[in-house]
Formats: structure tokens, sequence, C-alpha cells
């Protein structure tokens, strides 16, 4: 059990500042969801009070951004090591974690949406574990715990073992002309969960995640080796990355690279290129990887991949692969292209690749259904 | 209406049925592992006793039960026919569903059934002792049963995942005085070989009956014996079906199909082979047989039909049959009796003719008949015969839609006491469904079997 935590809470809603909060209603509407809550402050009270044992010693923040969850809930290991005046930026929040990383931290967790986590990424620099602890807004990172409690839960198992999960956030550009939509900002790294990923000891999947990866990644090198007129659009992540690697190609991280007969085609490609290629081509796939934890399979953070190129690829043509570790995290998928139709045509479960060879059947939610299930 | 058909001990079936007699033309044969030649009854003998061999290689169409075997099946056979009142209520179907009940053996399935004739036939040749390999669990059982009837010595090899998993079979085995040795073991060079490449392997069946054939094969007193997959197996199980016909004429019945869950064949070769030389005489060309497996080892629904090992390491045979490669290990579903490469060649010939067909389920939707099952008509069965149960559910619900009152005859391999963590895993939500991408596969150009 490590001793040294960060923690800051985001008190502010966290849209406003970024994007001025213009629009249609009901953009203003949706955008306010996703954006960190009053609630922050109650959350993190919650996941205070959920730990089991009080020997952690917290580094945290003034006032609302820390200091007060502390003392609402009790917990007297807690050190300010930041201090804020006036209204909390995101400058506050970035500068927090780098006080934080220079009293050597070994976990920044904060309480936040999807802009807080993108300001602690930029902060805290990528390499320092980070966990937010859901402020009771919709959000769609891959660095939230579920809930307080289980965020609590994550911290206690902790053995020191490390994801890479997703941070998204609203597309700044696409909300100048009017338009919400999630991008992809990055990837940070965030606590494995060891208990919850179980029957650990079969050959068949690997039971650490870089094997896995490894794995899935040679299993699907094989397939674009065995198929050389399909064209692939490998989607980000580390997995894709080596899938890529096999070809001795330098994917992007971030975006989609299209691959052919082992060549690369195209790099960091936005939707209107994507088209492109696609008209010149009979047969392409899909390959992507689903937000960690909070499952998105399509549609947050994948805006290239718009409707219009799925159905032109078709969904049977979506190749969805996870390491066991990662799904043991994400208890439900979802797709959400922005086209209800199109959504249903992925079916009511879809498969998820996750060794060389072995796959594994998951309930498919539609978005409304997994809104239902994820405000917790 | 009755719940139960019975039949009187005495008319429990003197004879098996061999259905290669009425193949239109013979089973590819069997080839030498290494100069992938004919096997000849001598390559055999070093493993299996000599009645054994003949019976696999019969042409005859009934073969006599030896008085000591009918006499030791009597303990629990002839086996109820149950019709299945309460489940049809339930589904309101149409369909009229009876299922054999296997599970009143002493061991809890119909593996006794060919157990207690193999021991039989290898004590009759002066062998001291019998070595085998088990995945859940029930064949071991089954053999450790049938070897203390005929006081013999047994070894089970005993995948790792079920090891753990049930430990109560293996205590079972111990009970009736077997040697239980989780697999891969270091007993063996088969064994040895796996632990080293994959030290945290779970096992599979493939892997066990290497090391139980080169026990076999390294001890001149002890032979090896096979559960599934052979033509005698399958021959052994056919008191199923022959049963099950009399107790159905007793009601003026006779099946519009036939439904069984699928491992290695031999409970579903059981059940449908008398129907099935029935449709290949053409004295009813209409029974529909189904075999049912999981959608994590779908053999017969995406293996090819070639020539390939019985066993990981080789070692065995090459049977022409449904494959899904020698050493493709199945992910660790609770049906741990069907995660089986490969499939009994006679089954696999029926499914490629046409004469037969199977279907794959998930283990999730497999679970949830299961539970169906038992509210309805009390037996908690085991998580193989529970996908005979979720194909039936389906027929009978394809039924209730089309209105047809059609006779479904399944089945009820065996109960499922032993298999309770499984359930509970179900019912917590728990449990994976693992799913063969056989398409990605083929893309892939990967290794399949390659035999010539
Ligand atoms: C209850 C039960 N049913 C079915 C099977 C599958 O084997 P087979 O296909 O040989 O009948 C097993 C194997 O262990 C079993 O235990």
């Amino acid at each position: 059990m490590m001793v040294n935590l960060g923690l800051l809470i985001n008190p502010v809603a966290g849209m406003g500042g970024r994007v001025g909060l213009k629009g249609t209603d009901g953009l203003v509407q949706e955008a306010l969801m996703r954006g960190a809550s009053p609630g922050s402050l109650a959350r993190t009270v919650r996941f205070l009070r959920a730990l089991p044992s009080s020997d952690v010693l917290f580094l945290t923040c003034s006032g609302d951004m820390g200091e007060a969850a502390f003392i609402e809930a009790g917990y007297r290991r807690c050190r300010v090591v930041y201090r804020y005046s006036g209204e909390s930026t995101a400058a506050d929040t970035k500068e927090a974690c780098r006080t934080f990383l220079r009293e050597g931290v070994s976990l920044i967790l904060f309480c936040g949406g999807d802009g807080t986590a993108r300001d602690v990424l930029e902060g805290s620099g990528g390499r320092t574990p980070i966990l937010g602890i859901p402020a009771g807004v919709k959000m769609y990172s891959g660095v939230f715990a579920l809930t307080p409690e289980s965020a609590a839960a994550l911290v206690s198992e902790w053995n020191g073992q490390c994801r890479e999960a997703e941070v998204l956030d609203v597309d700044e550009d696409a909300y100048r002309k009017g338009e919400l939509r999630t991008r992809l900002y990055g990837f940070a790294r965030v606590p494995a969960m060891q208990g919850m990923v179980q029957h650990s000891k079969d050959v068949f999947e690997s039971s650490d995640e870089e094997s896995a990866k490894a794995d899935i990644a040679m299993f699907l090198a094989e397939v674009i080796m065995g198929t050389p007129k399909t064209l692939y659009l490998l989607g980000p992540g580390s997995t894709t990355l080596r899938i890529a690697s096999a070809f001795g190609l330098e994917k992007s991280l971030l975006g989609f690279d299209a691959v052919m007969g082992g060549h690369l085609v195209g790099r960091d490609l936005d939707e209107r290129a994507i088209l492109a290629l696609l008209e010149k081509t009979d047969h392409a796939r899909i390959i992507v990887s689903p937000l960690g934890m909070q499952g998105a399979v399509l549609g947050r953070g994948t805006q290239q991949i718009s409707p219009g190129v799925i159905r032109k690829v078709g969904v049977e043509n979506v190749i969805v692969i996870a390491t066991p570790q990662k799904l043991a995290g994400t208890p439900s998928l979802f797709v959400d292209t922005g086209d209800p139709a199109l959504d249903r045509a992925f079916g009511g479960t879809i498969r998820v690749i996750t060794g060389y060879h072995v796959a594994r059947r998951r309930a498919l939610l539609s978005p409304a259904e997994w809104a239902g299930s994820s405000l917790r | 209406m009755q719940s139960k058909i019975l039949l009187e001990e005495d008319e429990m079936p003197k004879r098996w049925y061999n259905v290669q007699a009425d193949l239109p033309s013979p089973l590819d044969p069997p080839l030498h592992p290494a100069t992938k030649k004919l096997v000849t009854p001598d390559d055999l003998r070093v493993i299996f006793p000599m009645e054994l061999i003949r019976q696999e290689m019969s042409p005859q169409r009934y073969i006599d039960i030896p008085e000591e075997v009918r006499e030791i099946l009597t303990l629990w056979r002839p086996s109820p026919l149950y019709r299945a009142k309460r489940l049809e209520k339930a589904l309101k179907t149409p369909a009229k569903i009876y299922y054999k009940y296997e599970g009143v053996s002493p061991p809890g399935s119909h593996k006794p059934n060919t157990a207690v004739a193999q021991a039989y036939y290898n004590m009759k040749e002066g062998i001291e002792r019998i070595a085998t390999e088990t995945g859940a669990g029930q064949w071991g059982s089954a053999l450790a049963f049938a070897t203390s009837q005929f006081g013999l010595g047994c070894t089970v090899y005993m995948v790792r995942s079920s090891y753990a998993q049930k430990p109560y079979r293996k205590i079972m085995m111990q009970v009736w005085g077997a040697e239980c040795i989780p697999s891969p073991s270091t007993k063996t060079n088969a064994g040895r070989t796996i632990l080293e490449k994959y030290p945290e392997t779970s096992g599979s069946l493939g892997i066990a009956i290497s090391e139980a054939v080169e026990d076999a094969a390294t001890h001149e007193n002890t032979n090896y014996s096979l559960g599934s997959v052979l033509n005698h197996v399958c021959l052994h199980q056919t008191v199923v079906g022959l049963e099950a016909k009399e107790q159905l004429a007793m009601v003026d019945s006779y099946p519009d199909m036939v439904i069984g869950c699928v491992g290695g064949g031999s409970n579903f070769a059981g059940i449908s082979f008398p129907f099935a030389g029935d449709k290949l005489t053409g004295r009813r060309k209409d029974v529909e047989i189904v075999a049912v497996e999981p959608a994590a080892c779908p053999t017969l629904t995406k293996g090819i039909y070639t020539y390939d090992y019985g066993d990981v390491a080789g070692l065995t045979p090459l049977l022409k049959m449904y494959t899904l490669g020698h050493d493709f290990i199945p992910a660790a579903i609770h049906a741990g009796g069907l995660r089986y490469h490969g499939d009994s060649p006679l089954v696999s010939r029926f499914v490629h003719d046409g004469v037969m067909r199977a279907v794959a389920y998930n283990q999730n939707e497999v679970f949830e008949a299961a539970k169906l099952f038992a509210q309805t008509e009390g037996i908690i069965i085991a998580p193989e015969t529970a996908h005979a149960v979720k194909a039936v559910v389906d027929e009978a619900m394809k039924c209730r839609q089309t209105g047809e009152e059609k006779v479904i005859l399944f089945n009820n391999s065996g109960h499922g006491h032993f298999d309770l963590s499984a359930y509970d895993i179900y019912l917590q939500g728990r449990l994976e469904d693992y799913e063969y991408p056989t398409d990605l596969i083929r893309d892939s150009l990967a290794r399949l079997p390659k035999v010539s």
C-alpha cells in the first residue's frame, strides 16, 4: 500500500470556462451534464468514507479543491500542499498536479469530469498514474472509476500495476462550429484492477496485460497478413500500435491509421480522407478498442469514424479488441455513433477479441441504456 | 399423462447397435500417427484390449452385451424416460418433449455405460490397471466406479482447471479407489513438455489424453481407456437410444427430433444412433438429429472435416473428424466435458453427410435454460447437458410459433450436483461468454491441422 497520494477536486462546473456554453439549448444541456458539478465535494467525501483504512496520507489542495472534503469526512491524514485563491481554474488543477509530482506522490486522485481529467493529464505529464472519482455527471474518459466506492476499493487494493486509459473531452474546434463531440486527447496511466481480473491462470488468455496485448496484436497482425486486399483502419491505443509495429509501421497514438497488405496507406486520417480511401477499396475493417471502464466502442473520441464511414465499412467489419484486464473493469459496452438506427444494427451483443484466437461475447447497450446504467 | 416411462430390468437391451453396419460406405480408417499408414490392430494392442479393437472396426450390426456387464448396468438401467410436461407447460409449447435421464447412474452420468464394458474387457485380458483422462471429472469418476466393480487399478489424469474447480469429483474417484492426478503433471513426458512451455496452463482434455496414453504405453500391465470419441465408446452408449426407442414405443411415439450435447460425441451417439440407423436405412427418413456444442469450442459448426490427432502431443491415431486443430486449447467454460478440439468420427461423418446437424450456444444462455429446467423438471443438470436443453427450449419455442406438435427426444446426460460453483457464478452474473473467432482465424491463414 502506497502512503502518498495526491487528491484534488474541481469544485466548479467545468465546461463553462472552456467552451463558453453557447449554442443550442440541447447542446448547453448536454454540455452541462458533462462538466464537473457541485456534487464533486460530496462524491469525494463518499470516496474518503469508503476507504477501508485511514492510514493513507493524502496531499491535497486548500478549501473546496480538497481540504473541505477531508474535514467533512473526518479524515485526518491529509496535508495541504497547494493553495488557490478566488475561483479555482484549470490552471489551478494543473499547478496542483505539478506540486503533487514534486512531493513524490504515487497516484493522483481527482474528482471532476472529462475536462478535469484532461487538465490532470496535462499537469501530471502522463507518467504518474491518475484515477478519477466520478463527480456524478456523464463522462467518457477511461480514467474514472465507476463509483466513489469502487475508486476507494481500487486504491486500497492497488499493487502498483497500471493500465493505459483514454482521456476524452469536448472537441473544442467542433464545439465552436456548434457541434458537440468528444475527442481523444491522450492516454493516461490508471491503476489496474488485480482483484477483478479473475481466472487468470488460463493459457488461452494471458494473465498479464502486456502479454495479452501482444497476443491480440499477433492474432490481428496475422489476420491482416492473411487478407492483403482488405483495408484496415486501426484506431487509437497501444494494442493497435503493436499491430502496426508487427509490420514495422509507426502508428499515430491518438488517430486512425490505414493499413493494407502490411503497408501504411494513411496516417491520422480524418473522416474525408477515410471516405476517400474507402471509395477505392472493396473490403475494409475497423479495429477499435473500447474506452476502459466507461465502455464506448465507437462514438466517443472517434469522430473520424462517422456513421457514413461505418455504413460503408459495414457493422460486421468492426473488430473490437480489448485485454481481459480492460474488460474486467468495463462492465458495459455501448456504441453511440450519433445514428440510432446504425447503433441498433450492431445488435444486442458484440464480440471482443481478448487474446490469440480467443474472443468473448458481451452485451452491447444502447446509449440510453448505458446512461441509465452508469449514472451512479 | 405419465411423468416417466419405465422398462423392467430384463427389458434392458441385450445387444448394442453398431451404426457402422448401416453406413452407405465405410468410415475413413484411422491412420498411424507416425507413418500415416492405416492403423493395424497390432498398433492398438499396446493400449487397448483386443475385443475393443474388434468392436472399433466391426461391420456387424448388433454386438452382444456380456452378461457380467449387463449385471452391473442393472444397478441403474434401464434408465427412466421422462415426459417433460412441466417444461412444456412453462414454454407453452405444443411440442412433446421426452428425455432419457442418465443421471441415475452411481457416478451421475451416461459415462459408466461404456466404462463398465471397457473395464470388463480389460479385466478379461488380464490387465491390472487402466489409465485415462477426465475433463469435468464425469468420465474419471465413471471409470473409477467401473474399475472398482472388477477390482482393477485406475489412474485418472484430470484437467487442471477442473481439478481445482471440482474437488468433489476427485474425491469420488478416490472413494472408488482410483488415483487422480492434475494434468499436465510431471509424471509424463507430455505433461512436462507442456508445463515447461505454459507453467500456468489450465490444461485441456487433449493434454490429459496425451498423458494417459503415454502412461498406458509405457506400462506393461496398464491399458488406456477413452471415455468418448471412439466407435466402441459410441457403441456402448447405444443402450440409451435403444431403451428410449422401446420406451417411446410403449406410448406409441417416435421422435421427430433427437437432440444431445456433444463433447466427444458419446452421449449424443448413444441417444441418436439407433434413430440415425432408421434414417440411413430409410425406415424413418424425416427424423431430425441435432448435435449441440459450446460456441467457445465449436468443433462441428466451425471446425474442418479432416484427419487430426486426438490429443495435443500427437500420440493417438489420426482420426477423420471435425476438428479445431489438436493444439487448440479451448476457453475454460464450465462445461468441461465439451472442451475437446475434435469429435467422434461417426458423428463427424453424419454431420458432414447431412444426416445430422449441429448448433452452438454461449454459456449464459445455456445456464439460463438449465435454470428453467431445474425450476420446471426439478433436476439440476450438468452444464454439458444444459447445452442440449437450450437447443430443446429453442426448438420447442419454434413449435409454439408454428403450432407443430413435434416429438422432441433429448439425452439428459447427467446431473450437475458437482457443478454448483458454475451455477453460482452464473447466478452472480459473472459468467463470461467465450467465443472462437473462426472467421478471423480462417483469414489469418494460421495453421489448421495439415494432414495429407
Ligand atoms: C454429463 C455429461 N454430458 C456430456 C458430456 C460430453 O461427452 P460426450 O460428448 O462424450 O457425451 C460429458 C463429458 O464429460 C458429461 O459429463
